[in-house]
Formats: structure tokens, C-alpha cells, sequence
């Protein structure tokens, strides 16, 4: 394994990831402002000395309102996959281990489920669950799972059969050692590289459930409903839109680069 | 102008109003009015149903209006005018009115329209198993009665003068007596009705369709040849198709966008004061509002204006907990209540707490200005003590969990007609939407005389005293009332839109392509 | 390609749709609320409900809800939508067709550009204009559906360039014109996200082609370079390129519900959300079923295809 931060996109990622994971731990103690304090006076300004990157419809600090969305955006995004891949890992490991007629139920229900597209089937949990930004990191972790089930039964199914396996296996090992000791450490690349991938749909799919109105609800500051609620006020200070909107792609972006590199350098192959 | 007076004159100017002129419509700059041509209006919300007799949709509305005619209709300065009845006289006691119809009105398929369809549709409006929305304004009424063909006679259980009122409801639009005795399903997607136009083409998910009513009752209109309502879910979208030239008119604009679109050049605004308002609902049956202090103090710690300024951008009026704004008749001056957290902190320590009130105000997130509103008062209310956590959540979780049900959540009401009509939708302790808990028989007592008398000097008393009760009790904080926004081309003539934001006079509109 | 594989891969559809069906009349079974409490909304008073439930068979156990729906299902009858009070299959049939009007023009332009760029990136390793195509592929990824609509919208369509309709749907068969420019934004909306990921992935197969061993080999043979991407290369990438694509119809089964919503298209997205939104439960069973089978069909296709184009491929 090579370090991931070898190459280009690794290390812009890396660097991404950095600034965003900074401002996910302290934003909200280098926040200028309380976010959501009123400054009537200075609705709906751009840039300035005392508000750098402006204000919205009720005065209030936008930059005090990124850094404090910061933790619940990206938060958002890394507990749903990490809910998503738990679940899924461990229903794809029950399949790829214990083979036959398990496996096969289990992979088609799992079929069904993923016919189902995610945000479709985001929508429909959250709708049952009616919204907010607990439910929707759960929708999206449910959403997320059959897909990662079916990748760590895939990573499970190809190391199976390798030599240390069946060596454990002529040894008598238990079957929890062998999981947890030999199939485990070594189905874990592809599991990582894809689950840092699906963060940052995690984080894209929240922002589009507060566009919905289905998402985080106001007055929080999670980014994508920022940018909901910004879509309105755009022709009067189009910062609104422009600074959440691109904080959101900033850190998309760092996770889907960092997992790429991350791939590159463990030489995972595709792995649906 | 008085109510009684109001149908009286209804029965002696049923004719002058068959010309058209409305008061308020100025055609006199434009020049003479030109037949012809396509109005194309946007709007935002769907037009899920064309069931007259339930539908509630704000797109809904105008296009009813436009197929259907009521027996009454509201004009723009609040009172009934003729539309399919030319005249009404009412009994001396206002417990029997007599309608009396135009002849020679046809529905769109060409029959007739006579005394039975009418008898046959309010018939079925009161029918307990047929879901209506005019029901509520009508429950007084006993009987229906065909005395000929063209007059029908209303019999009421109780006196209520305002009667032509609601005859004039949006959902008590007269049907054909075989459309409510066939299949009454069909009504969902098809109309057949007497307005200035007819049904083309309906297509929920896109566009609907109308076009002229060549034997409409009003000799010469519509202008229009066709209206065509078209369907934009997203509100960004709309108003950069509007700006774009691509409709004619905006149906609803948004305070955030008024000013853009008022300045753009082609464009004129409309901006009419109306009695819509946000109220704030605090149920008084659980503390801490159970304490008619404890709604005070909050009432103390709402700053009404900035509301108008930042949430309206200034476009209403400082509601003062009325829910009478002054387009009401019978309307009373409430008191200025100033923005005061420190006295309103007092007034919460007086009332037993002094270390303040953690509560949760919930919103539904549409329309935005509720969770708008709600954020505001959390901001403002904070210094008075009142430590508000506002959760808001998508409108059907609220309709199904909240509405009716929580404590303290944000309501959001149209304009109602009357007085009467207001308060039995919200506050008497039968009204359809109870959800106060503010149980006062001398309210309920006073709504009852208010509807039964029919001297207006003394209604004016009775409901005076009624306002009156509801300022002292505080049910609901109404913090302002939004004037009601829409915008059309400079080519459209005669766009209008009465405070109650419902009854169009589409037929008056006209193309100025000159 | 044997036609007992076609058989048991149509029999695993069938399977995974009982699946789906299933699954989707339990979710819409306890959504809270119904839609008589959604289609009277704040002017629904409690009578009024109860004559609405009456009316809708609302009122009526669950059991005896999912068996009319099923027997119904099984005749063919989809049911009547409760909000719209028109036959199901007659609102999803017109959202149906829209959508795909929409979802075909999406995915062949995005076929036609994407290919290329993610080869020119690929032969042009490391240059100027791999790192450009790089770059915007990762932007594109990195937008929610409804941040690149907006920005489209007030770029191309407000008043200051009026370049195209700011939505509203024309079908191709009404008018041509009419409809390229209203499927134009909403198109390209779909089209970056798919465009980005498409391109990303063949430059990564075709890169591995290009360093293989037989590309080599005919290197070494002394064809010509053009040649030998062309009669070499390309046929042994297309077969994951194409997997991909049938990958992206499943985004592009989720990434039309915002699409549709902000540009007024008529389609299963916005059809869908209006449902949710009034618990119209017959209309999103079909919805879902009907999305679930489309993308289930793709997947079966795409594997055919597959399979025809690489003989390595086994069935098993």
C-alpha cells in the first residue's frame, strides 16, 4: 500500500478534508457571531468588515452560520455512512460467510431493496418518519446499507477461498475467529474506500432532503438547507446561495477525491 | 354602508351590475376593452381537483371561480353582489330569504339552469355524507324550497342576515341537478357549470385549459378567448418565467420578490391589504398558557413592526391579537401593544415564573413565512424570559401530528367574508377549527346574537363587545396582517384581486395589445 | 447466452418486484396521516374527514385495503389516485412517459459526450486536458442536483439572457422546437452529474486497457496508434462503460425527482413527491413499482449487453 496523499487528487482531497474537518470540530468556536442573532439594520449585505462573508434576510452573520453548520453537515454525512456501512457490512458478512440458501435470501431481499432507487428510497423512509435531521440520517444509513451489504459480501466471497483462510479453517479455528481475525482485516479496503465515497453522497442527498423540506429544518444551519432557504433571497445577495453552495461541493469533493486516491493506493478494483 | 342595506341595494341594482362596472375597476385610461386573445396565469401549487364543493387550493380557487357562478358573489369593497340570482330579499326577521335567478342562463352542456339545480346543489352541500366546505357557513339553514322555476327561498332554523354572504362561499357554486345526481365522482375532473368559461383541457400535473363561454349571462363577456393556468412547483422558477414574458400573469408573489418584480420594466404589481394573518396558537387547556398572563407577556414580546419589516419586507399591516383587520365592517381599533420584554419578563415572574419558560413552537415549513415568523419570535421573545426551541417540520407531518393536537404552533388563516365566518372557524366553542381551548360562553353568546340581529348599529355593538373579549383574553397573538401580492403585464387590463384573495372577475380582464 | 439464463435473470426480476411491492404497501401503511387529512387540509373539520374516509375506503382495516389492492393489482387495475380522483395508471402512465421523454434525451447526450471525454482523457494521460476533464468531474459530482438547476436557471433562462424557458414541458411530438428548449436545462441538470461520473470511469478502464498486455503487443507490432485505440482499446472498455451507464440510471431515477420539481416537468419525480406529500397510497405503490421495474429491466440489459460485448463474460 502506497500512502494515498502520494498523488494530486490525494492530496487536494486530504487538504479539503482538512479544512473542512477543522471547521466541523471548532467552527463553532471561531464563529464570530452568534448565528442566529438578528441585525436588522444589515439585512441582506455582501461581504464586509464586519460581516465577511455577509448577511441574510434577517441580518444574520453568514460565516458564523457556515462555521456552525459545519459539524451538523458533515456529521450528517460520516454517521449516516458509518450507520450504513455497520448495518451493511455486517448483514453482507452473515451472507458471504455462512453461503448457501442464507446467502441467497438474504441477496434477494437485498436485490429488492436496491432496486429502489436511494433518494427514492431516502424519500420514502423519511416521509414515514416525518422528517428532520435525525430521520433523514437514518433514511439515508437504511438507504445505504443493501448496497454496502452487497459489497462486503462480494470482498467476503473473494477472500474466502485464499489460502490463510482455508488454512484457519484445516486448523479448527471458530468460525468468529476466522471472520474477525483472517476474512475481516482483509475485506476491509473496499468497504473503506467505497464508505468514504458514499460520505460525501451522504452529505449531497442531506442537502437535497432540506431542499425538499424534508432534511434539517430551520432555524439550523446545516448547509444544503441554507442554500434552500438562500434560493429565495438569491437576486438580493446571491453570497447566500454562492458561500453554503460551495462549501457543500468543497466537501464533497474532498471525500470523493481522498476515497479515490485511497482506492488507487490500496488497488481495490471496481467492486459491484 | 350597512348589512341590511347591503341586500336591499343587492335587490335593487341586480341589473346595473349585469353591465359589468365594478366599483374600483377604472377602464376609463385603458379605452374601450378588445375581445380576444389568451390570458396565460402561473402558479405554484397544484390544481389537484376540480370538486367544487371541497376543493381549497389557492390555484384552485380562480379557476372554480371562472367555470362556476354562486347565487351571491363578493365584490371588492366586501359585500355580495348578484351573480346568478339578479335579486334576494330577505324576511323582516332575516329567517327566510328569496333569491330570485336570471332567466335564460344555460350550463356549458346547454341545459338550463332553474330552481332545482339550485334546491339540488345546496341540498347536497348539506348532506352530512357528502364532504362540503360550505357546510360550515350554512348549518343554519333548514330548507331549500323551488317556489318556481327562477326563485328560491332559503329557510333558516335561526336569523342570520348574513345569508348572502354565504351563498357567495367559494365551495357553493351551483351544479347541475343531474351532475349531483349522477355520479357525483365525476366533479373531480370535469366541470359543467355557468361561469364565463368552460372547461378544455385538465392536466393536474401541468396545465389547465378554459375557454370563452360563448352564452355566458353577462351580454359581451368574457373578453378573453381562453385562460390557461400553468403549473411551476418552484417558486425561483416562476418568477424568471414571469420576468422572462413567458405569462401574463404571476397569481401569488412573494414579499421576498415584490420589489424586483414591481420595478421590472412591463410589469404591473398589485399589492392589496387584506385580513390574512400567521396566529400564534396557545392552547389553554395545559400550562403554561392556561394563565391568561402568560399569553400577555408574550404578547408584550412580539415587536410587530420588525415582523412587518424583515419577515413582510413591509408589506402588511402590525396586527394588534385582533383577527379582525380593519377590511372588517364591524372592526374595532385594538390598542397598540409596544415591544416590551422587561415588562413582559415581569409579567411571566408575576404569573409564577420567574426563571422564564422553555417551550417548543412548532411550524410547518409552508408556507416558509411560518417558520420565518416562528424564528423571529423565538429572537425577540428571549430577553422576556421565554426560551423558545422552534421545531419545524414538512406541512403534512403537521397536519397529521400537530394541527389541532400541540400547544403552541404557528396557524395561518385566509381572510373570511364576515365576522360571523371568522370567529366560528376559530373561537366560539363549537367552531370547526377549535384548537385554543378558549372555551367563553359570553362569546359564544354574543357570535349567536351578532348573527340573529339585523339592525346594523347594534351588530356593530354586539361584536364590538365580542372583539373586545378577545382582546382581553389573548386566545391567539396575531402579530400582522399580510397584504395579498400578485402582478400581471402591463398589456393584461382589469387584473383585480379582492382582500379575501378570491373572486377574480375574469370576464372584465382584457389584452391591451395596442 | 443461454435461454435458461434469460429466464432465471427474468425470474430474479419478477422475484425482486414481489419484493418491492411488499415492501412499499407496508411503508405507505404506516406513514402517519392519510389522505382524506391531507386533501382537506386546514379547512378539513372532523365531520368533513369522516365523510371524506367513507367515501376514499379509508375507513376500512388494513387487511381488507391490501387484499382490494392486490386483487385489483392482479387484474390489472392500479386503482383510482385518491387526491387526484383519476384512474392510477392513467396519472403514472402520462408522468411515465414524460419522465422518459426526459430520461432518454438526459442519458443519450450524456452517452455521447461522456465516452469521448473520459478516452481523450485517457490517450492524453496527465495533460492539460485530462487534468480539465478531471477537474470537471469531480466538480460535477460534487453538486447537489438542486444547486446546479439554480444556478442554470437564473444563467440561462432569466430576463437578462432568456436563453431558455424557465421551465414547462413541450413533448417532441407536439412541437420540436417547443421541446428542445424545455428539456434543454433540465437535461443538462441531470446530464453534469452523469457526464462527470461516466467520463471518470471509462478514462480509468481505458487507461488499464492502454497498459495491458495485448495493447502493448500490438504496439509492438508497429499499428498506428489511432488504430490500435480504435480496433483494440475501445471495444474492450465499452463493456464497463456500459455498466456504468446502467448504474446511472438508477441516479437518474432519484437525481429527476428534484429536476422535475424545479423545472416544472411533469413527470414520476414530481408525481411522486405530490403523493408522498398527500399519502395518495395507490399512486405510490405505482410509482415506486413502476420505477423499481424500470430499473431492474436496465440492469438485466445492460447485462445482456455485456455479455455480448466481451465473450469473457460467463453466466453463471
Amino acid at each position: 500500500m502506497t500512502s494515498p496523499f502520494r498523488s494530486y487528487p490525494g492530496m487536494v482531497g486530504g487538504l479539503l478534508l482538512l479544512i473542512v474537518g477543522v471547521a466541523a470540530l471548532f467552527g463553532p468556536w471561531l464563529a464570530p457571531y452568534d448565528p442566529q442573532q438578528f441585525h436588522p439594520q444589515v439585512r441582506l449585505q455582501g461581504p464586509s468588515a464586519a460581516h465577511w462573508l455577509g448577511t441574510d434576510q434577517f441580518g444574520r452573520d453568514i460565516l458564523s452560520r457556515l462555521l456552525h453548520g459545519a459539524p451538523s453537515t458533515v456529521f450528517f454525512g460520516i454517521g449516516a455512512t458509518l450507520l450504513g456501512v455497520a448495518a451493511g457490512t455486517i448483514i453482507g458478512v452473515i451472507a458471504g460467510v455462512a453461503g448457501r440458501w442464507v446467502d441467497s435470501v438474504i441477496m434477494r431481499i437485498i436485490d429488492g431493496f436496491l432496486a429502489v432507487p436511494d433518494l427514492l428510497f431516502t424519500l420514502l423512509i423519511v416521509t414515514i418518519l416525518g422528517g428532520g435531521m435525525g430521520h433523514a440520517m437514518l433514511a439515508v444509513a437504511v438507504a445505504f446499507t443493501p448496497g454496502m451489504a452487497r459489497i462486503a459480501r462480494s470482498a467476503v466471497l473473494s477472500i474466502r477461498t485464499r489460502e490463510y483462510v482455508l488454512a484457519a479453517v484445516a486448523r479448527g479455528e471458530s468460525s468468529v475467529y476466522i471472520v474477525g481475525r483472517e476474512v475481516m482485516p482483509n475485506a476491509m479496503g473496499p468497504i473503506i474506500v467505497e464508505a468514504t465515497i458514499r460520505v460525501s453522497f451522504a452529505i449531497m442527498i442531506g442537502a437535497t432532503l432540506g431542499f425538499l423540506g424534508l432534511g434539517a429544518q430551520p432555524p439550523s444551519t446545516e448547509w444544503g438547507l441554507m442554500v434552500a432557504e438562500a434560493r429565495q433571497f438569491m437576486f438580493r445577495n446571491p453570497w447566500m446561495v454562492v458561500v453554503p453552495g460551495i462549501a457543500i461541493a468543497l466537501a464533497a469533493m474532498g471525500f470523493n477525491l481522498f476515497g479515490d486516491a485511497l482506492r488507487d493506493s490500496l488497488d481495490v478494483r471496481r467492486s459491484h | 354602508m350597512t348589512e341590511f342595506t347591503v341586500y336591499r341595494r343587492g335587490f335593487m341594482v341586480g341589473l346595473a351590475a349585469t353591465a359589468g362596472i365594478l366599483p374600483g375597476v377604472s377602464l376609463a385610461q385603458a379605452g374601450d376593452p378588445v375581445r380576444g386573445g389568451t390570458l396565460r396565469i402561473s402558479h405554484s401549487t397544484r390544481i389537484a381537483t376540480l370538486n367544487v364543493l371541497t376543493l381549497s387550493g389557492p390555484a384552485e380557487y380562480p379557476v372554480i371561480d371562472m367555470v362556476y357562478s354562486g347565487l351571491t358573489r363578493i365584490g371588492p369593497d366586501n359585500t355580495p353582489l348578484p351573480d346568478l340570482a339578479e335579486s334576494w330579499e330577505a324576511s323582516e326577521d332575516a329567517t327566510s330569504f328569496t333569491f330570485n335567478l336570471r332567466p335564460g342562463v344555460t350550463f356549458h352542456d346547454g341545459s338550463p339552469l332553474t330552481a332545482a339545480d339550485v334546491v339540488a346543489t345546496f341540498e347536497a352541500i348539506l348532506d352530512p355524507d357528502i364532504p362540503s366546505a360550505a357546510r360550515a357557513v350554512l348549518t343554519m339553514v333548514e330548507r331549500i324550497e323551488a317556489v318556481d322555476d327562477l326563485t328560491v327561498r332559503f329557510h333558516l332554523s335561526t336569523p342570520f342576515a348574513d345569508l348572502p354572504f354565504s351563498t357567495a362561499h367559494a365551495n357553493a357554486r351551483i351544479l347541475s341537478k343531474a351532475v349531483v345526481e349522477g355520479d357525483l365522482s365525476q366533479i373531480e375532473t370535469t366541470a359543467n357549470g355557468t361561469g364565463p368559461f368552460k372547461l378544455e383541457t385538465y392536466d393536474s400535473a401541468r396545465i389547465v385549459r378554459l375557454v370563452r363561454n360563448e352564452n355566458y349571462f353577462i351580454e359581451g363577456k368574457p373578453y378573453l378567448d381562453a385562460v390557461e393556468m400553468h403549473l411551476f412547483p418552484d417558486l425561483a422558477a416562476e418568477t424568471v418565467n414571469f420576468l422572462s414574458g413567458d405569462v401574463d400573469v404571476m397569481l401569488n408573489v412573494q414579499q421576498a420578490d415584490y420589489d424586483r418584480i414591481a420595478s421590472a420594466p412591463g410589469v404591473n404589481a398589485l399589492r392589496v391589504p387584506s385580513g390574512r394573518y400567521i396566529n400564534v396558537v396557545m392552547r389553554q387547556d395545559q400550562p403554561p398558557f392556561d394563565d391568561v398572563r402568560v399569553r400577555r407577556a408574550l404578547a408584550m414580546a412580539v415587536d410587530r413592526q420588525l415582523l412587518v419589516d424583515i419577515v413582510l419586507e413591509g408589506l402588511g399591516r402590525v396586527g394588534n391579537d385582533n383577527i379582525l383587520s380593519p377590511e372588517f365592517q364591524f372592526y374595532i381599533d385594538s390598542p397598540e401593544i409596544p415591544y416590551d420584554p422587561a415588562a413582559a419578563r415581569a409579567l411571566l415572574a408575576e404569573a409564577g415564573y420567574p426563571d422564564g419558560i422553555d417551550i417548543t413552537l412548532v411550524a410547518s415549513n409552508r408556507p416558509a413565512i411560518r417558520g420565518q415568523v416562528a424564528i423571529a419570535i423565538r429572537q425577540m421573545a428571549e430577553p422576556a424570559g421565554f426560551r423558545i426551541n422552534v421545531e419545524s417540520m414538512p406541512h403534512d407531518t403537521y397536519l397529521a401530528n400537530v394541527w389541532m393536537q400541540g400547544n403552541f404552533y404557528m396557524g395561518y388563516w385566509g381572510m373570511q367574508p364576515t365576522e360571523d365566518a371568522t370567529f366560528r372557524l376559530l373561537l366560539t366553542s363549537d367552531a370547526s377549527f377549535q384548537d385554543t381551548a378558549w372555551f367563553n360562553a359570553e362569546f359564544d353568546a354574543l357570535v349567536e346574537l351578532g348573527q340573529a340581529t339585523v339592525d346594523p348599529a347594534e351588530r356593530a355593538r354586539i361584536y364590538a363587545e365580542a372583539q373586545e373579549l378577545i382582546l382581553r383574553d389573548v386566545p391567539y397573538i396575531v402579530p400582522f396582517f399580510e397584504d395579498v401580492l400578485t402582478a400581471s403585464r402591463s398589456h393584461v387590463e382589469g387584473w383585480t384581486v379582492q382582500p379575501i384573495s378570491r373572486v377574480f372577475f375574469i370576464e372584465d380582464v382584457w389584452l391591451n395589445r395596442s | 447466452m443461454t435461454l435458461s439464463y434469460l429466464i432465471r435473470r427474468l425470474g430474479a426480476v419478477l422475484l425482486v418486484l414481489v419484493i418491492v411491492t411488499f415492501a412499499v404497501f407496508a411503508v405507505t401503511m404506516i406513514l402517519p396521516g392519510n389522505a382524506a387529512v391531507m386533501i382537506l387540509g386546514e379547512y378539513g373539520s372532523p365531520d368533513q374527514v369522516a365523510a371524506l374516509e367513507r367515501q376514499l375506503g379509508l375507513d376500512r382495516p388494513w387487511y381488507t385495503q391490501y387484499f382490494a389492492w392486490v386483487a385489483g393489482m392482479l387484474q390489472g387495475d392500479l386503482g383510482t389516485s385518491l387526491r387526484l380522483g383519476m384512474p392510477v395508471s392513467k396519472v403514472v402512465g402520462d408522468a411515465l412517459w414524460n419522465s422518459a421523454v426526459l430520461a432518454v434525451t438526459a442519458l443519450v447526450g450524456v452517452t455521447i459526450i461522456a465516452i469521448p471525454l473520459g478516452i481523450l482523457a485517457a490517450v492524453r494521460r496527465g495533460t492539460a486536458s485530462d487534468l480539465g476533464i478531471g477537474v470537471l468531474a469531480y466538480v460535477g459530482t460534487a453538486m447537489p442536483e438542486f444547486v446546479t438547476a439554480t444556478v442554470l436557471l437564473v444563467l440561462l433562462a432569466g430576463p437578462a439572457t432568456g436563453l431558455f424557458p424557465a421551465g414547462g414541458y413541450v413533448a417532441p411530438w407536439e412541437s420540436m422546437s417547443g421541446y428542445w428548449a424545455h428539456v434543454a436545462l433540465p437535461a443538462i441538470t441531470l446530464g453534469l452529474v452523469m457526464t462527470a461520473h461516466i467520463s471518470r470511469q471509462v478514462r480509468s478502464e481505458m487507461s488499464d486497457v492502454l497498459s495491458s498486455d495485448y495493447i502493448r503487443a500490438a504496439r509492438l507490432k508497429g499499428l498506428h496508434e489511432r488504430r490500435v485505440i480504435r480496433r483494440h482499446a475501445l471495444p474492450n472498455s465499452m463493456a464497463p462503460a456500459v455498466a456504468v451507464i446502467s448504474l446511472d440510471v438508477g441516479y437518474l431515477l432519484g437525481g429527476i425527482i428534484v429536476v422535475e420539481e424545479i423545472f416544472a416537468w411533469p413527470g414520476l419525480g414530481r408525481t411522486l413527491i405530490y403523493a408522498l406529500e398527500n399519502r395518495d397510497l395507490p399512486v405510490i405503490q405505482a410509482v415506486t413499482l413502476v420505477l423499481a421495474m424500470v430499473y431492474a429491466l436496465t440492469n438485466l440489459i445492460s447485462d445482456i449487453v455485456i455479455a455480448l460485448l466481451d465473450p469473457r463474460v460467463r453466466y453463471d
